[in-house]
């Protein structure tokens, strides 16, 4: 007997496919241009030179920005993930039941915030807070350490990119921390207490338990974090730059392509460019979310 | 002995400390945002939400274009994202083991967490230089393929969840299974789809990514057609905070205001009325 | 004639042998019970008469079953379960949906009859066949949650009986229903009997000596002993069935 409800459903499945591998195509027919300008130049090299008069001079190398996308976004895991662990353990274990609830709304709510308050907070509150307080103390005392060493005059940084994120993401990374702890047997619980373990010891066993969780919740939030445009390019200080320190400005995937994709259609390689660095993040995007997934679908299975 | 029992106090402090930390930024931005948004209402009064933006460094003027857009926005995108996404909800939830239905469910996954600004570059290229400018049907479309995914992990949740003896007893009847999906099953599971759909629109009215090259902004024109651009308060914020101009800034917090408070109209009630919330 | 019949009939979820070489004949017009320990298979050889049991996507089933003498895997499934209505443990009329149109939906959707007159007409035969329709008369409109676990049981069995089959399929209706509600239910029963075949599924031996005409007992997905109902209680054939009875096992 024929499925009348097949048959009407999957054109519309198959439109969603259609989607993404369209969107896919299109990223990487407009890479085409600048691929058989420079090769592979365009990921490996840090310099972006447009010429209005004329296009052989043109030469674009997003290599500032593939770096400043990884660092600002490690920057936001180290910082998310003791966050969300923390916070996981406190829910369950020590939160009594309405504050339980309001703490897990108050994070739902932060995953939800449009991204823009969060750059709009970032930029006129968070940078100022992070010069004056941490960077430039930290600047004045320890410079000779490479992490520390660029002069902040802004305040638009690396750091403050990585700290934004990382308060970003926190959510996000939480809640998949949060309920792999809440799953955890109570007889597994009950019998590491038995043993005569401290809180302490008893919950660096019972992390230990749900180390995939962590890890997935950790590339989840890495992937977040890397896709993230507006909040990021308001506070990362849009500048063509790999430098060590934290205090430096930079550039991410993303807030290039925000910032420059205005005026790229009076250059002729810019837009090819600009597409080519979107491909690369596509494909960072795709293999730390289907990676994140794997890892989270095996332990949801396993245990 | 004395080394346990200071690590165990250090654990708990520490313990407590970052989990306060965690949701900290959410109370200073809220508040941060008031404490400089609100008195900007107070001093743009009623003309704020119903005016249009004043040149630089003059006045406080209105982000009416930018409300209006966000509506319109919010709207054309329903109309063309919801359909896509309750079928293919409906299509995992039906067909969870074929093909697929498992690839859909992964897909689904995949695009929840995507680049939002990789979409709004795709339409730009599909849409907007074809049609030869931004519009709002572009940046409908842009929103549509970000609210899909949610919408449809959503939709595909309540009716999982539907007890199956509603399933047996629907069959049972009689009904064809396209009858038993649409006139009884997705009835039934109408509260957790509605909540879906919510969330989605309250997600993507605060979307500024995909709407940079799509959406294309308005600042003196309430509303020009849906082929024309369009602004959007996420998207005026993004604009006002990289200008120098101090009138602007405070524009900026006002909307920013606004944005806030809508956005968590809409969300603490529906996360009070569910268990628990897929991100 | 009979109403029911199983042939050489085997069910197996995925390689789990479920229901072993049934041969079963179920007469027209009587009350014909099911009964066995739990787990024996009896809810899934219910449903395999229906056809309902290709809602899961394990279930494999061979040999033929006949009703009224067609092999129901040569007709339309749909057209099987038009001529069969069902009644589950749980009650579950549709939450969503009045009380009207819960009776209503399967006349509805199969277009059994003409008019919204006719339709009104049928509703109010089928919750009067059910014993149901003094109680709702005058809340055809409310939600089913207003009513009892008894007074949505019976509005299940109008619901079933709005379609007009020839069989009405039980799987344990009582089984939740406090002992007033069941007494109901089994009165009820015994009214349907003169122009429904009813096959109801009980884990109760006492159920079924006290509603069946026929009594069908199941062990392990076997038929081991059928007869009429006086003869099995009396002088049970099979030491299994004996067993059952004075409660050694199950």
């Amino acid at each position: 007997m024929r499925d009348t409800l097949k048959i009407f459903l999957l054109p519309f499945s198959g439109l969603v496919f259609g989607i993404f591998v369209l969107m896919l195509l299109v990223y990487f027919i407009n890479s085409m241009e600048i691929f058989q300008k420079d090769g592979l130049a365009i990921y490996t090299t840090n310099q972006w030179i447009a010429a209005e008069d004329d296009p052989q001079k043109e030469s674009y190398g997003v290599l500032a920005a593939i770096y400043g996308s990884m660092y600002t976004s490690i920057l936001a895991v180290l910082i998310a993930l003791p966050l969300s662990i923390c916070f996981a353990i406190f829910v369950i274990d020590y939160a009594p039941g309405k504050l339980r609830e309001w703490l897990v709304i108050a994070t739902d709510v932060m995953a939800g915030l449009p991204t823009i308050i969060y750059g709009l907070w970032g930029a006129f509150v968070l940078v100022p807070l992070l010069k004056d307080y941490v960077m430039k103390p930290l600047y004045n005392h320890l410079s000779f350490i490479p992490l520390f060493s660029f002069e902040p005059s802004t305040g638009y940084s690396f750091l403050s990119a990585g700290v934004l994120l990382g308060i970003m993401v926190t959510p996000f990374a939480s809640a998949i921390i949060r309920e792999a702890y809440r799953m955890v047997p109570f007889t597994y619980r009950e019998c590491v207490y038995a043993l005569g373990a401290t809180r302490y010891e008893a919950t660096k066993v019972l992390i230990g338990y749900i180390k995939p969780a962590i890890v997935a919740g950790t590339i989840l939030a890495f992937g977040r974090a890397i896709g993230e445009t507006v909040a990021v390019s308001l506070v990362v200080g849009n500048t063509f730059n790999i430098h060590p320190s934290l205090f430096a400005p930079g550039y991410t995937i993303s807030s290039l392509i925000a910032n420059q994709f205005g005026n790229a259609f009076i250059y002729r390689y810019m837009v090819s460019a600009l597409f080519a660095a979107g491909l690369s993040l596509f494909f960072i995007g795709l293999a730390v979310n289907l990676l994140g997934i794997y890892i989270l679908r095996r332990y949801r299975y396993a245990g | 002995m004395l080394g346990r029992v200071l690590k165990e106090k250090l654990f708990l402090a520490a313990v407590f400390i970052l989990a306060f930390l965690t949701v900290l930024p959410l109370f200073h931005i809220v508040f941060s945002i008031t404490a400089r948004g609100l008195p900007v209402l107070y001093k743009g009064g009623v003309e704020f939400l119903t005016g249009t933006l004043p040149p630089p460094g003059d006045g406080l003027g209105g982000i009416a274009p930018a409300i209006i857009g966000t509506f319109v926005l919010v709207f054309l995108t329903s109309i063309v994202g919801l359909p896509v996404a309750l079928l293919t909800g409906i299509y995992a939830a039906e067909y969870p083991n074929s093909l697929i239905g498992r690839a859909v469910k992964v897909l689904l996954q995949i695009m929840v967490e995507f680049p939002t600004i990789l979409v709004g570059l795709f339409i730009m290229q599909v849409l907007v230089i074809p049609m030869g400018s931004y519009s709002a049907l572009a940046g409908a479309f842009a929103l549509a393929i970000i609210m899909m995914p949610y919408v449809a992990v959503y939709t595909e949740e309540a009716l999982r969840e539907i007890p199956f003896t509603y399933r047996e007893a629907a069959f049972s009847l009689g009904l064809s299974r396209f009858k038993v999906v649409f006139m009884v099953l997705v009835r039934i599971a109408k509260k957790g789809i509605l909540t879906g759909v919510l969330i989605g629109m309250a997600k993507v009215a605060g979307e500024t990514a995909p709407l940079l090259f799509t959406a294309g902004g308005a600042n003196r024109v309430y509303f020009a057609g849906i082929d024309k651009p369009v602004g959007a308060i996420p998207l005026l914020i993004y604009n006002l905070v990289q200008q120098p101009y101090e009138n602007y800034h405070e524009i900026a917090w006002g909307a920013a205001f606004i944005l806030m408070l809508v956005f968590l109209a809409i969300f603490i009630p529906i996360r009070l009325s569910l268990k628990e919330v897929k991100l | 004639m009979s109403a029911i019949e199983t042939i050489d009939l085997n069910i197996y979820y995925g390689s789990n042998h479920v229901i072993k070489n049934f041969n079963l004949e179920i007469p027209e017009n009587v009350v014909f019970a099911i009964m066995g320990p739990s787990g024996c298979g009896k809810s899934t050889l219910l449903r395999s008469f229906n056809r309902l049991l290709e809602l899961n996507e394990n279930a494999r089933v061979e040999g033929d079953i006949r009703l009224y003498g067609e092999s129901i895997y040569k007709m339309n499934p749909i057209e099987v379960r038009k001529r069969i209505g069902m009644v589950f443990q749980m009650p579950n009329p549709f939450p969503h949906m009045s009380i009207y149109d819960n009776v209503a939906l399967g006349v509805k959707m199969n277009k059994l009859v003409e008019s919204r007159e006719e339709l009104d007409e049928r509703v109010e035969w089928a919750l009067k066949k059910a014993a149901l329709w003094d109680e709702v008369k005058d809340r055809l409109d409310e939600n089913p949650s207003a009513l009892s676990g008894g007074q949505q049981q019976r509005l299940v069995i109008a619901r079933a009986l709005a379609m007009k089959p020839k069989v009405l399929l039980m799987d344990e209706p009582t089984a939740n229903l406090d002992p007033l509600a069941t007494e109901k239910i089994e009165d009820l029963i015994y009214e349907l009997k003169r122009e429904y075949t009813i096959v109801i599924v009980t884990h109760s031996p006492a159920q079924a000596a006290r509603v069946s005409d026929y009594v069908a007992f199941l062990y392990l997905g076997r038929l081991i002993e059928v007869g009429k109902t006086e003869d099995m209680f009396e002088r049970p054939e099979e030491e299994l069935t004996e067993n059952y009875l004075t409660g050694r096992i199950g």
